[in-house]
């Protein structure tokens, strides 16, 4: 028996585990995959391989029921996930359903979730903008969170490395608050976003910019990604189907089957983990316990590394339930700050506008992105009555339609010959970056359990009055700079979305230089557990306004090299 | 669909039992894929020629030619709320007196130009008593122009759809498009 139980452990036993195979699971994973290091990555949902598993992706309006519409049905099962923009018809299968997954809200938060291999990463919005020297040193600066340990020098050389491997479209716009990348040719600019772009040289100098979006896409240079089995992206704009081309960035056209090509990589689906295992005489982590999500039996799984991917909340929740005599309120957490200082993006506001002018042009074929409005507010100097600021999405446009106003044969010929040019159609919506404060936390519910017997999380997340002076801001000065570009019909709304919508929820887990006021050091190893790294938004110290998926997967690469260097030592 | 499909031979059948006791010449049973709008065979015969007078066919389909009145009643029974719903069956089953009081018949014996008259009507009407009749038609005939153009029909034979869009331009001159003129 011993011996069985000996080979048994033998078995279960790897040179590192990556818990969940999102966007920057999955790329801690490759990186050690390709420094030879066996490792077992963890997803809780089920896998979903590359084209084998994307059932829509190829389908045609038609062949949708409901025109990719939602029924009353679904969205009465599920209040929060059928608010998210791309729960639809031709994506639903790859969200978390209300009640596959309950937590609680103190607070309303949409808590928006995607379980199985790859993650969010099928699903996300794929831009991919760098942070500045100004964003990581904004909480220094202006006095909030804590300062983070890491500078914009020592993580640029990473998201080069992640640029590269996973592909950006973007221009060298040489704008010091968005540094430039490693990029491949940029989606182009209609002629209306280009008259905005010029409207804003002129009438704000080099302070306001707008530029074509960096995106996560395979848009030029096809021979670089031969040997990943991807290709150019064909604008279909159908990316949350899953795309035959691997034309964006997921980790299950990317990483995922790249690591697996090592032969160092074992992937097992349906296992949710429990918590990770403390050993008290060594004082380490050893391995995490999961709970199959078929037979809900517990399993442990070894190893000498562990890293935490697990979706910023999720990692939360896992630290959390992982209880020891010398951890007993979560591992790592000696200071009590686990769970606490979450923030996300602020993505309440929009504001839409028409263009009479240039109106002899049109557009024609597709593009999966717009135009993106890098920061202005607070870059270098506190200028406003609130802190920070807000970057913005951007999009002019126009396409005919049909006068519909008629019945019969006079409709019918419309329908078929749609000739009417409304003017053009202008967009905007704020991503401003919130203040990470203790009072928005995550906590575990002392009684619900979830399916698995593991404690639900409670979720108690705020906006506050730095938030809302900023969406006023941003409505103002977007309708201005509308103005100034001859806009007409200028609409602005606050959506007053709850938290969680804007699906970049941050931080609990965070880093900073002192044990006493965070969580993680620089390197992102749980400072009481240095084996423990946590490289998903959970680390995040400060939200910044950028899209975050690139700052995790360069801080994954960047960790996964340091574990790999500190074992050698 | 292939719930819808084994409904409707299920309604056919025992639609067909219940006819030999009986000997109901009617047979207008309540049609069981569209659960939620207890809609009649007859009542779904209606909005077929409703949906066919706003998109007839002519050199090319027409909505009956392509089931578009399938597409509504499916919309109509998932995709609406549950008051909607009541609306736009109580604007369905007041149209033929509303027809009736206006046109003096029954909406099967008007020409083609009576019954557009008539649709007219109804979508341009502004009385108390006519509202549930104009948010019928108003949904019908939306319901009508997303189900034709958005068939298979259209696009794979009239308007070829394509998932690959081709290359962004972004500057397109209005008048440099030439697209051939398709006849309905």
């Amino acid at each position: 028996m011993a011996n069985l139980n000996l080979k048994n452990k033998q078995d279960r036993t790897y040179e590192a585990i990556v818990v969940g195979s999102g966007i920057s699971g999955a790329w801690a994973a490759k990186e050690l995959c390709d420094l030879g290091v066996k490792t077992l990555m963890i997803e809780r949902g089920r896998n979903v391989e590359h084209n084998k598993d994307y059932p829509t992706t190829n389908m045609l309006p038609y062949q949708f029921e409901h025109r990719n519409q939602l029924t009353e049905d679904i969205k009465k099962e599920n209040p929060v996930i059928s608010k998210c923009y791309a729960f639809r018809e031709d994506a639903m299968h790859f969200f978390v359903k209300d009640k596959e997954h309950p937590y609680v809200q103190e607070k309303p938060f949409d808590w928006i979730r995607g379980y199985q291999v790859g993650g969010k990463s099928l699903l996300w919005a794929r831009h991919v903008q760098r942070w500045s020297k100004y964003d990581f040193e904004g909480p220094a600066r202006d006095g909030f969170a804590v300062e983070w340990p890491i500078t914009y020098d020592e993580i640029a050389p990473w998201y080069s490395h992640v640029e590269k491997f996973a592909g950006v479209a973007g221009n060298k716009d040489g704008l010091p608050n968005l540094p430039d990348g490693e990029f491949l040719p940029a989606f182009k600019l209609n002629i209306v976003e280009k008259h905005f772009q010029e409207s804003l040289k002129k009438n704000y100098g080099n302070d306001r910019h707008m530029i074509a979006a960096r995106m996560a896409h395979i848009n030029g240079n096809p021979e670089k990604f031969v040997e990943q089995g991807r290709t150019l992206c064909q604008s279909r704009n159908l990316c949350q189907r899953g795309c035959p081309f691997g034309g964006y960035f997921s980790s299950n056209s990317s990483t995922i089957p790249w690591a697996l090509k090592t032969g160092n990589l074992t992937l097992r689906p349906m296992a949710v983990v429990h918590s990770v295992i403390y050993d008290e005489e060594k004082g380490k982590a050893t391995g995490v316990r999961i709970i199959d999500a078929e037979t809900k039996e517990m399993e442990e799984f070894y190893a000498p590394v562990i890293f935490l991917n697990a979706a910023a909340l999720n990692t939360n929740a896992i630290l959390l339930n992982s209880k020891s005599d010398r951890f007993p309120e979560g591992l790592g957490n000696d200071n009590g700050l686990l769970g606490k200082y979450i923030a996300f993006h602020n993505y309440r506001a929009r504001v839409s506008a028409e263009y009479e002018g240039l109106s002899e042009y049109t557009t024609s074929g597709g593009r999966p992105t717009s135009g993106y409005f890098p920061r202005f507010r607070n870059v270098y100097k506190q200028e406003t009555d609130f802190l920070r600021g807000y970057a913005a999405g951007f999009g002019a446009n126009r396409g005919s339609s049909p006068d519909t106003d008629a019945i019969g044969m006079e409709l019918k010929n419309n329908l078929l010959n749609p000739d009417q040019y409304g003017p053009w159609r202008i967009g905007s919506h704020m991503m401003g970056e919130t203040i990470p404060k203790e009072t928005n936390y995550v906590k575990l519910d002392p009684e619900l359990t979830d399916d698995f017997g593991i404690p639900q999380l409670r979720v108690s997340v705020d906006y506050d009055e730095n938030d809302e002076k900023m969406t006023r801001d941003y409505i103002e000065q977007m309708s201005d700079m509308f103005e100034k570009a001859g806009f007409t019909n200028i609409r602005s709304s606050d959506s007053k979305q709850a938290p969680g919508l804007d699906i970049h929820e941050m931080g609990g887990v965070r880093m900073g230089k002192d044990p006493k006021t965070s969580l993680l050091n620089k390197h992102h190893q749980l400072h009481a557990v240095p084996n423990v790294y946590v490289t998903d938004g959970a680390c995040m110290t400060s939200t910044s306004t950028q899209n975050p998926s690139l700052t995790y997967m360069a801080f994954a690469a960047r960790a996964a090299h340091h574990a790999v260097e500190e074992s050698k030592n | 669909m292939n719930r819808r499909i084994a409904l409707k031979h299920l309604a056919m059948v025992t639609g067909g039992i219940a006819l030999i006791p009986s000997c109901d010449f009617s047979s207008d049973d309540i049609i069981a894929a569209y659960e939620k709008l207890q809609i009649k065979a007859s009542e779904k015969d209606l909005l077929g020629a409703i949906s066919n007078t706003i998109i007839p066919a002519g050199e090319i389909k027409g909505a009956l030619d392509i089931e578009v009145p399938d597409f509504i009643l499916v919309m109509v029974n998932d995709c609406v709320k549950s008051e909607d719903q009541n609306r736009f069956m109580a604007g369905l089953r007041a149209f033929p007196e509303f027809v009736k009081t206006k046109a003096g018949s029954g909406f099967s014996s008007l020409s083609d130009n009576g019954r557009e008259e008539i649709i007219k009507e109804g979508l341009a009407a502004e009385t108390e008593e006519s509202a549930n009749i104009k948010y019928f038609l108003q949904m019908a005939k939306r319901f009508t122009i997303q189900g034709y153009m958005a068939s298979e029909y259209i696009q794979t034979e009239v308007i070829p759809y394509s998932l690959i869009p081709g290359e962004y331009n972004g500057a397109v001159l209005i008048s440099d498009i030439n697209k051939p003129r398709i006849n309905g």
